[in-house]
Formats: C-alpha cells, structure tokens, sequence
C-alpha cells in the first residue's frame, strides 16, 4: 500500500522525489554550458574588454559635452526637421492603413473561409512582419534619392502587413448578431456593413491605427539617421562631427515631442473606447 | 403631455445628431488638413523627384528583382542569371547573420541578468527603501523612451564600428524594456512563500533565492525570449548603422547600388527572423507547460 502511495506521487511530481544531488547537477551543468556558450559567442565576436574600457571613457566625455544641450542658433531648422518627421509618420501611417484595410478583409477567416487560402495569406503576412522600417528606408533613399518620400514608403511598407492583421483579427473578432438584425430589417448589404459592421469594427481600427501612429513617430525620427529626412537626419549631422551639446538638444525635444504625441493619442483611444 | 415628452426626446436627439455629425466633421476636417500637410511636407507628390510616385516604387521594385534564367537556375557562381550568381556571397551573409544572432542572444541574456538585478530594486514589496524604488523606476524609464538607434549612433561614435556598440546597444535597450516586466512580475508573487522564509530567519539573499525565484523564473524566461525575438530585428537594423552583424552586409549591397543583393540579404534576415521566432515559439510553449504542471 506504501509502495503504491509512493509510486503514485512519483507519477504526480517526479522532481520532488528525485534525490536533490541530481537536480543540482543538472542545474550546474546547464549553468556551465550557458555560460560556456555565451563566452564563446563574445569571443567569436571579438568583443575586448580593452576596447570596452577605452570606449567607456570616450563615452563619459560624449556625455560631458551634452551639458548643456544647446540650440547652437538653429531652432526653427529643427523645429522643422521635427514637422518634417511627423509629416512622414502621418502620411505613413494613412497610406499604411488604406492599403491595409483591403488585406485585412482578405486574411479574415470570416471572409476567406478557404483554410489554405487563409494560411498561405497570413504567412504571406507573417513574412514581411518582421522586416523593420529602417531596412526598408535604407534602400528606398538610394532608390528614391535623400528625402523623405523614401521615409513615408519605408514606414508604410513596414506597417501594412501589421496593421493587415491586426484589422483581420479585429474583423474576425466582430459579433455577427447585430449584422444579422440589421439585414433582417430588410437592409441592402451596403447598410448592413454601414450599420452592422462599422460600429464594431472602425473605433478598434482607429485606435490600433493610432497605436501605429505614435511607433512610426517613433520611428520616423530615426529614418533619417539613413538619410530619409526629418529630425533623424539633423541628428546623425551632428552626432558625426561630434556636436553632441546641440544632438543632446534635439534628442530631448523629440522625446518631448514623442510623449505629446503619445498622450494625445491615448486621449483620443480612450475617447473611442 | 405626452406629446411635450415626444418633443423634448426629438429635440434632444437632433442635438445629439447634430453634435455628433459636428464633432465627425471637425475630427474630418483636421484629419484632411494634417494630411494634406503632412503630403505636402513629405514630398510625396515632389515633382522635384522624377514625377509620380507610383510609378517610382514599380522602377523600384523591378530594380531589385534579379534577372534569373530558368534554363541557367542551377549553374554554378559564374553563369549570369543562376541562383547561385544573385547569392553570390552566400557564406559570408551567412557567417554576418549567425554574428547578428549572437549579438541578439548575448544581449539578451546581458539585459535579462541587469534587468533582474534592477527589478528587485524596483519592486514595491521586495525593496522597501521608496527613493531607490524612485531613481531605479525613472532610469529605466528613461532608457525605454530614448530610441535604440540613436543610442546606437553615440555608441558607434565611442566604442567604433562593430558588434561591441551594438551589443551595448541592445543590452541598454533590453534592460529598460524587462526591468519594467520582471519588476510587474515580482509584484504579483505570492507572499506567504516570502513570510515562512522570513519566519524562518532567512536573510535578503536568500528570501530571493528559494522565495521569489522559484515563482518568477517561468515567466522571466517567456519574456526573456519574446524580448529576443525583437532584439533580432533590431540587431539587424543596428548594423545599419555601424553596429555589425548582416545590417552591415546591408549597408555594403546599398553603397555598390546592388539592389538584387539587398533583396538576397533581406530573404537571409527573414529567414533568420523566422527560424528564431519558431524556436522561441516552441520553448516558450515547453515553458508554460512547466509552469502549469
């Protein structure tokens, strides 16, 4: 009968019952090959403790000459270049979401109930979902040219497949009753959509749109850095002469501009919500 | 009587109507302006560009598809129009993305050991000195709002062009983004487990060892691994700008104008992206498990 009870909490909790020594090994051992694997991989990317402490001084003095961050007598110019980078994440994010718009009812499983079709399409989707927005920039400035249209096609490129499924699953997620009570009461399928549909499906688009807006914002400022315009551009300008007392000034206004944008933003999702 | 109560209920709801159509037409009104403006200030339709921007992306597009030759698909480096020709340095991409996935796990796993560190001076119920709850918090915060790549910018500009600026990068970048997620963790945890260890006289030490981490390990490890995901993408991006790794290959397929050789080194980095997702994917799932039995 003892043996049974033992045998029993054996099945339900096989670690309890093993004697400790054996745990402890294994933890051990596994703690010595992640270690053992991490040292390998910084030896192999040749990451020396001198050039590390030689960079940490340059850094120290980077920072230094941060203080006091400094206009250096070009504020509108930045000012500009700021407006410039939310232009591009503004127009980014509307053509990001009108291209979307048509993808995201193609991949919901309620409009393409085929499931290969389905999976082949969210694949598809899936592919271009991990590619970030400054790969693309980097070869729409050298097709395109210093500026930034590439920027605004490099932010929309990046999005639409995200923001294609998040509206599919958005759509997927809609009731089907109320559509149902609107086509019962004799509604053309237009109205049925006016009616049914939208009052469900466009505040969640919006606000999911709104969320894309503030990360292109984010992203937008950093464009530049390969040249597709904006803030990001006056930034890496400076950062490459080693003005870092103005870089610094531009870095704050635009994490200034950032946290505007995004509490506007959140004020406006919660409105919808 | 009636009928004053029909009335007063129409009146109220044409204001309603009319207030709601107002507000809808307002909202349209400044969507259309900063949209207008925001086209204008982008350039979108520049003429100063080469005229219409439809017809610039197709250009595009057909630039960076390479001109393979279904009868010479399969001949060696040599022959024009091979699969082998448009991957011409296949080794080499492949030596700069294994390099760019270890700049992703050593930073993670750097970030995830400070991060840890971090959230116990940051969590309400395991640091109960409140001004270093305070600085830990705002630091972290700091580091979430200030964008990788112009991190990554003045790192390159102190520890020059290579994966050590990105490591650094990203390690800076992930320690900012768990600390937050470890510190919610620890907040959630159990506390009678804590208080039999404090009735049994254990030290700060020790309370976190058998008391916290037992509980938070699990999902310290789910986050950890989400977080390496994206630490992937963005190590790739990082060597845009000098921080090593494939992004660098990038840079090089873009200074010579190879347009064909971008889109080969974009499909390794998906494919890398993808792979690491799947991996992730499925050890993460073994880890809920865990938790769960």
């Amino acid at each position: 009968m003892a043996g049974a009870t033992v045998e029993q909490a054996r099945a339900i909790a096989p670690e309890v019952l093993r004697p400790a020594w054996r745990r402890r090994a294994r933890g051990l051992v596994f703690t010595v090959a992640a270690l053992a694997a991490f040292l390998a991989m910084a030896i192999d990317l040749q990451l020396a403790p001198g050039a590390f402490m030689s960079g940490f001084g340059k850094l120290g003095r980077f920072l230094g000459e941060m203080v006091p961050p400094s206009s250096g007598g070009q504020f509108v110019r930045i000012l500009k270049a700021l407006a410039e980078t939310f232009a591009m994440a503004f127009a980014g994010t509307a053509i990001a979401a009108l291209i979307a718009m048509p993808l995201g009812v193609l991949g919901a499983k309620t409009v393409v109930s085929h499931g290969v079709l389905h999976f082949l399409f969210r694949r598809f989707l899936d592919v271009f979902r991990g590619v970030p927005a400054l790969v693309w920039a980097l070869i729409l400035v050298s097709a395109f040219g210093l500026g930034p249209f590439a920027g605004v096609v490099a932010l929309a490129l990046a999005d639409i497949p995200n923001l294609a499924k998040l509206f599919s699953e958005a759509l997927e997620n809609t009731d089907g009753r109320p559509l149902e009570g609107v086509r019962s009461a004799g509604a053309s399928p237009l109205n049925v959509m006016r009616y049914g549909l939208a009052p469900q499906f466009a505040p969640v688009a919006t606000s999911q749109t709104l969320f894309f807006l503030e990360g292109n914002f984010r992203n937008a400022g950093v464009l530049g850095i390969v040249g597709a315009g904006g803030v990001g551009f006056e930034l890496e300008e400076r950062i490459r002469i080693f003005v870092f007392d103005q870089a610094a000034f531009i870095i704050l206004l635009y994490m200034v501009a950032v946290a505007a944008l995004d509490s506007l933003s959140r004020w406006l999702r919660n409105r919808l919500a | 009587m009636t009928v004053g109560v029909v009335e007063a209920f129409e009146r109220d709801r044409r204001r309603l109507l009319m207030r709601q159509r107002a507000e809808a037409a307002i909202g349209l009104a400044i969507f259309s302006i900063l949209l207008a403006v925001s086209f204008q200030r982008s350039q979108f339709f520049g003429s100063d560009l080469g005229g219409d921007p439809l017809g610039r992306i197709g250009d595009f597009l057909d630039r960076m598809i390479p001109d393979l030759r279904a009868e010479a698909l399969f001949e060696g480096r040599r022959t024009q129009g091979s699969l082998a020709s448009w991957f011409y340095a296949l080794p080499l991409w492949l030596r700069a993305a294994w390099q760019t996935v270890e700049m992703a796990i050593l930073a993670t796993g750097f970030g995830a050991v400070l991060a840890l560190f971090a959230s116990f001076l940051a969590a309400q119920n395991l640091m109960p000195f409140a001004p270093v709850r305070f600085i830990v918090r705002r630091a972290l915060e700091a580091i979430r709002t200030l964008p990788d790549l112009i991190m990554a910018l003045i790192l390159v500009a102190a520890f020059g062009v290579g994966p050590l600026a990105g490591v650094l990068t990203l390690t800076i970048s992930t320690l900012g983004g768990l600390g937050k997620l470890f510190a919610e963790i620890n907040e959630e945890i159990d506390p009678r487990q804590l208080e039999a260890l404090t009735a049994s006289g254990a030290g700060p030490v020790k309370k976190i060892r058998y008391g916290v981490l037992p509980q938070v390990l699990p999902n310290y490890a789910s986050y950890a691994l989400i977080r390496l995901e994206g630490n992937l993408a963005g190590a790739a991006a990082l060597g845009i700008v000098g921080a090593g790794g494939i992004g660098l290959e990038l840079q090089r397929a873009i200074t010579y104008t190879e347009f064909d050789t971008y889109l080969a080194i974009l499909m390794i980095i998906i494919g890398m992206i993808f792979v690491i997702d799947l991996v992730s994917e499925a050890v993460r799932h073994r880890l809920i498990g865990l938790e769960k039995a």
